[in-house]
């Protein structure tokens, strides 16, 4: 079965690339924001006062901020991944 | 296997290979119940390429209505034509396909469908648009700076067909009042810029006369020796557009050194030459960038118009007869504009080749689709034959199985050839998010790295107070 032409919607992005600027500041502020806490924690804490389960949920959700803010950086910028 | 068995099996692949070949080896037959009442033939050889557009009234002298007929190109002339299309009275296009005739090895034949039949006795209207490159030659084939182009045309005085034609007229467009020598068959006419032959009447099917002109044209004789057309399709609401480019200047070759003093003192110097072309964009272009092996190529303007963006681009050096060029030029234009989706279906309709200066000659267009990362199910539907190349893969940022490649060449392409194709593939949506979660998981790992070098523990000599830390 193959769709007509006529059917079909066009295509946009999902987001917005007008707001590409404003979500990678947002994400990747929220992410470096994060990313400090976690290794000022890494570095501040001894062995005893280390809490892996804090360590693991910092860093994902450093990762996280991270990961989609830079990917909304490369778009940004004209890397269209 | 029994040797009765294998006869048997034998003879039926026999026939079908005789069935698939009759099927395949479209031959035509020359009908001797049509006949040409008339043909209009104007042949513009105003610039590089030869465009014969013909208005041919056909007669049908049978019994029966004719459904089809025939259009062909003399020998001389067939490995030069680029494009044949027809229209009928109401200005639609007919669908015409390439075929033979038995006898006439020579001669390329093309069928043209009629949609509705000629009935016994009536005619038909049809007019036939052919573009021909590589028929206007230099004569001489080197020139000064100074100097104008000379070139010689070698065409058919009467309109090559297969069918008699009662009554014909051709009128052949230069644009220029200079011409040395032409052939003069009565009857003739030559006005400014045109001239008009016949009309001729009668004229037997497959007449070959010589019709020779050797006339002033300054026009640029500009080929595109390859270019390489990159169309990459970003699911985040892009497509990126690349051509690579090489140009050459086929008019008549520079003889002598070149002036640049004399190039610059006075516009009229070198009129052979290329100074800049025109390149037209679609409307909604943007980043777009103009560069080659050097760099950015800085001597180039954009104009942004209603319907497109005007480029005019002007190559680092004039372009003389037998001097070449190469560049590259790029742009973005938003996914909305040529891609379309009903859930995870989607169709991508954009131009096969799109312009690059008017009445352009290509040698070789090289066009590649990059679709994201994860399509399956892709067809490809062409407006015209094309060599379909091997599918290949792509790697570029954030990418881990490649992305699909879908590649065709086409030799020997003019203006007419700018249409669209299509091509349908299936996209999970959901496949998107690969890519920010790769980048995720990559800082995911580097964290957990961290995490487990705290825990290690290089010190050579033991801690004092162990227990106490």
């Amino acid at each position: 079965m193959t769709l007509e032409i006529e059917s079909m919607v066009r295509y946009a992005s999902p987001i917005n690339p007008a707001i590409f600027p404003h979500l990678t500041m947002l994400l990747l502020g929220i992410g470096i924001f994060f990313t400090a806490w976690f290794f000022v924690y890494e570095v501040t804490s001894t062995k005893a006062s280390r809490d892996l389960f804090k360590e693991l949920l910092l860093s994902l959700v450093a990762a996280l901020f991270s990961g989609f803010g830079i990917l909304f950086l490369l778009l940004w910028v004209g890397i269209y991944v | 296997m029994l040797p009765a068995m294998a006869k048997v099996q034998f003879c039926f692949i026999f026939l079908i290979y005789v069935l698939i070949k009759c099927e395949s080896a479209a031959v035509d037959t020359i009908s001797n119940e049509i006949k040409i009442k008339n043909v209009d033939r104007t042949i513009d050889i105003s610039s590089q390429l030869v465009k014969i557009s013909s208005k041919i009234t056909v007669e049908n002298n049978g019994k029966s209505p004719v459904k089809q007929f025939l259009l062909a190109v003399e020998g001389a002339a067939k490995n030069n034509v680029a494009f044949i299309g027809a229209k009928d009275s109401n200005n639609k296009d007919l669908r015409i396909t390439e075929t033979s005739v038995k006898g006439y090895d020579n001669v390329k034949f093309w069928r043209v469908d009629l949609k509705e039949g000629v009935n016994a006795g009536s005619t038909a209207v049809i007019s036939c648009e052919s573009v021909f490159t590589k028929a206007i030659l230099p004569y001489p084939t080197a020139i000064t700076q100074a100097e104008d182009q000379l070139v010689k045309y070698n065409g058919n005085l009467h309109f090559f067909s297969p069918y008699t034609v009662a009554s014909q007229k051709t009128n052949v467009v230069l644009n220029t009042k200079s011409v040395e020598s032409f052939t003069k068959v009565k009857p003739f006419l030559q006005q400014d810029g045109t001239i008009v032959y016949g009309p001729f009447t009668n004229t037997a099917p497959f007449t070959e006369k010589e019709l020779s002109i050797h006339y002033k044209n300054n026009s640029p004789f500009l080929t595109v020796s390859r270019i390489e057309r990159l169309i990459e399709v970003s699911h985040w609401g892009n497509i990126a557009v690349e051509e690579v480019v090489e140009i050459d200047h086929t008019g008549a070759q520079l003889k002598g050194p070149f002036s640049r003093y004399d190039y610059q003192q006075d516009q009229h110097s070198g009129p052979a030459s290329v100074r800049n072309y025109k390149t037209l964009l679609p409307a909604s272009a943007s980043d777009v960038y103009y560069r080659d092996t050097n760099g950015n190529i800085s001597t180039s303007n954009m104009k942004i118009k209603k319907d497109s963006v005007e480029l005019d681009l002007r190559p680092r050096y004039p372009l003389f007869g037998g001097w070449r060029s190469h560049y590259t030029l790029g742009y973005n234009v938003p996914s909305y504009e040529y891609l379309f989706h009903q859930d995870n279906e989607y169709l991508l309709k954009m131009r096969v080749i799109d312009h690059i200066f008017d009445d352009m000659q290509v040698d070789e267009v090289v066009t590649k689709i990059i679709l994201p990362e994860g399509t399956t199910n892709i067809k490809l539907i062409l407006p015209y034959p094309v060599t379909r190349l091997p599918d290949s893969l792509h790697y570029t940022y954030l990418d881990t199985k490649g992305r699909p490649v879908i590649s065709f060449t086409k030799k020997n392409v003019v203006e007419n050839h700018i249409q669209d194709f299509q091509l349908r593939y299936t996209f999970p949506r959901l496949l998107m998010l690969q890519e920010p979660l790769l980048v995720v998981g990559f800082l995911y790992m580097l964290f957990l790295c961290v995490i487990i070098y705290v825990r290690l523990d290089f010190s050579i000599h033991k801690s004092e107070h162990a227990h106490k830390d």
